[in-house]
């Protein structure tokens, strides 16, 4: 317990480092072109000196790094947008990923779920006519870029379903109050985790194919076991490993699908944040979400680990 | 007991003792032409090929051109494709962006095979602190999500341009090769040829260029294959969010993007450019995977 305890405790200081790390890099590869912020606004050389003094973007480039790093390591403060000006960036930041760990975690329970009864059904019925529509489903799911899963979903039921029902129920873009609903999550959720779904499956029918195979399995059969139980609790449990396996890879991938699902969606999350700061040249917050992204991808795959001896006995800290 | 006479068929007797040597490109070439999935997957980026070469001299109407046809126009006979919510034909600019979804692909593969090979090469050959070295840094950059360095790095190299969009896409998909180079050799550096070779006085370029590369040349062919839909998508992703190809130029991704906000009136404008850029990603998907069942037939997937 104690050893575990000391795990999460290292694990929690590389990820605050990796993090800083991450955002030094940003911060100065971004303040490279400090005029830049404002070009959009069309100011005269006064006003844009003035400006650029007020967010001390004129001061020596290693004096605003120095700034930075005491602002955010002494107060977790990420600093001011420069486009809306006085919003502070730390507890945005904070929200957004929330809001985005909640899209990426609804997403994953749908790539789990799919995948692995996908794969399941897939290797119990090998062969057959449903094993062969599910293995095309999953090369054709792999190949397709999330965004274009997404723009089917909302053809389907947002305009489709619409005209079917006549307007009364369909799926609108864009999300109520911070964290939407049940029904507003599910559809982003969806696109966002099917293609990953699709390689789960593949990964599940193969190995379920292996293990199924197996002495223990024949003995848990002639034992008088209900087929249902052999299935879930002997020959899943040890064809989850290598599913197991892929989970730090997919966290990963997870979050940088949702950059786009989020852009799609319209939900406001990390993803939508950063595209609109990077299109507004709002740097501050550039570099504010990435930092709220090295921090959320740390906890994500500290998350991972920590299930793994849970699934896996033989694993410990 | 008497053994009885075997009778050998006639077909056997007149064939020659041994099977007809061949080598391993004409082997492959034979596995891949069995695999009906990849020689369809190869007819259709033909066909796109022509398309794109098609395209640089001719298009039915320009791709800037605003009004060519009604806004929202659904397909019909003089515009197949039908046109955007600008009246540009979506035909027109589905070719042209073919050219740039190609170039792309073909362009960020070039880099990263000039970065990741060699490289990978003189990790895996000298091995010691060069090797600890990359692989540190392969760690790291597998570690953040690559859109958000690819973002970050086309916000440093300032306007937006094609070069600038290979350059970041390369930049995050240089270790995929690194690490598959750097591995390859691993193995094949403790092989007896590569040893006689040394022994008997080759130069180290001749013996990383000379002999390691050509072995290592298969899995690095089917990595190029499968890395071209990966960086043709990662195009399209940053098109689509804003951050890609600038406008007018039509890439697939920000017309998907463009034809999003009208899609309750004219799907056609977004399905074009999603279906186009699904089939190719799939085509080249394919092509990959029947590639490596024919450059390696011992790996199983």
């Amino acid at each position: 317990m104690t050893g575990t305890l000391a795990y999460v405790g290292q694990r929690t200081l590389l990820i605050a480092f990796t993090a800083l790390a991450v955002s030094s890099i940003v911060f100065i590869g971004i303040h490279q072109l400090p005029g830049d912020a404002f070009v959009s606004e069309r100011l005269r050389p006064s006003q844009q000196a003035a400006l650029l003094h007020q967010f001390g973007l004129d001061r020596p480039l290693l004096v605003q790094y120095r700034d930075f790093i005491s602002n955010l390591v002494l107060r977790g403060d990420l600093g001011e947008s420069i486009q809306s000006r006085g919003t502070k960036i730390t507890p945005l930041v904070l929200r957004e990923a929330t809001v985005s760990a909640e899209v990426g975690g609804a997403a994953l329970v749908f790539t789990i779920g799919l995948g692995l009864m996908f794969g399941v059904f897939g290797a119990m019925r090998q062969n057959s006519w449903i094993d062969y529509l599910l293995t095309t489903l999953s090369v054709v799911g792999y190949s397709m870029p999330s965004f274009v899963i997404a723009t089917f979903l909302l053809l389907v039921f947002g305009i489709w379903l619409e005209n079917l029902t006549g307007g009364s129920f369909f799926y609108g873009i864009g999300w109520t109050g911070t964290y939407g609903n049940l029904a507003e999550i599910s559809v982003p959720a969806f696109a966002l985790g099917f293609p990953y779904a699709s390689f789960v499956a593949r990964l599940t029918r193969a190995s379920m194919l292996e293990i199924i195979r197996q002495d223990y399995i024949r003995t848990a059969r002639a034992k008088g076991l209900v087929e249902q139980i052999v299935i879930i609790r002997h020959a899943l449990r040890n064809a989850l490993i290598p599913v197991i396996t892929i989970l730090g890879p997919l966290v990963i991938g997870i979050i940088t699908g949702s950059v786009v699902i989020e852009n799609i969606f319209g939900i406001p999350g990390l993803g939508k944040e950063f595209v609109t700061s990077i299109l507004n040249r709002d740097y501050n917050i550039t570099v504010g979400v990435f930092t709220g992204y090295a921090a959320l991808i740390g906890l994500a795959n500290l998350a991972v680990d920590l299930l793994y001896p849970v699934l896996d006995p033989r694993i410990r800290y | 007991m008497a053994t009885q006479p075997i009778a050998i068929p006639a077909e056997l007797v007149a064939a020659p003792l041994a099977r007809e040597q061949v080598g391993l490109w004409t082997d492959a070439w034979r596995r891949l032409r069995r695999n009906r999935l990849a020689l369809v997957a190869t007819v259709y980026l033909t066909l796109l090929v022509l398309v794109a070469l098609v395209a640089i001299v001719h298009t039915p109407y320009s791709t800037s051109h605003q009004g060519v046809a009604p806004t929202y126009a659904p397909p019909s006979s003089a515009h197949p494709l039908g046109a955007d919510a600008s009246g540009r034909d979506i035909l027109s600019r589905l070719m042209v962006g073919a050219q740039i979804s190609l170039v792309v692909g073909l362009m960020t593969q070039a880099v990263v095979l000039a970065v990741g090979v060699p490289l990978g090469l003189i990790a895996g050959y000298f091995r010691g602190w060069i090797d600890t070295v990359l692989s540190f840094m392969i760690s790291v950059f597998y570690g953040i999500p690559d859109i958000l360095v690819a973002m970050i790095l086309i916000v440093i190299l300032g306007k937006p341009g094609l070069d600038k969009i290979i350059i970041a896409i390369a930049a995050t998909r240089w270790m995929d090769m690194a690490r598959l180079t750097r591995g390859q050799t691993l193995s094949l550096r403790e092989r007896e040829f590569i040893e006689a070779s040394r022994a008997s006085g080759a130069r180290t370029a001749k013996i990383l260029f000379g002999h390691l590369l050509p072995n290592a040349l298969g899995p690095i062919i089917v990595q190029v294959t499968l890395g071209i839909p990966a960086a043709i998508l990662f195009e399209a992703f940053l098109s689509f969010l804003g951050i890609g190809v600038p406008p007018p130029t039509p890439s697939w991704g920000s017309m998907a993007a463009e034809g999003i906000h009208s899609m309750r009136i004219a799907p056609h404008i977004v399905l074009a450019p999603a279906i186009a850029l699904s089939l190719t990603l799939m085509a080249f998907n394919f092509l990959g995977d029947g590639l490596r069942d024919a450059l390696d037939p011992r790996q199983k997937r």
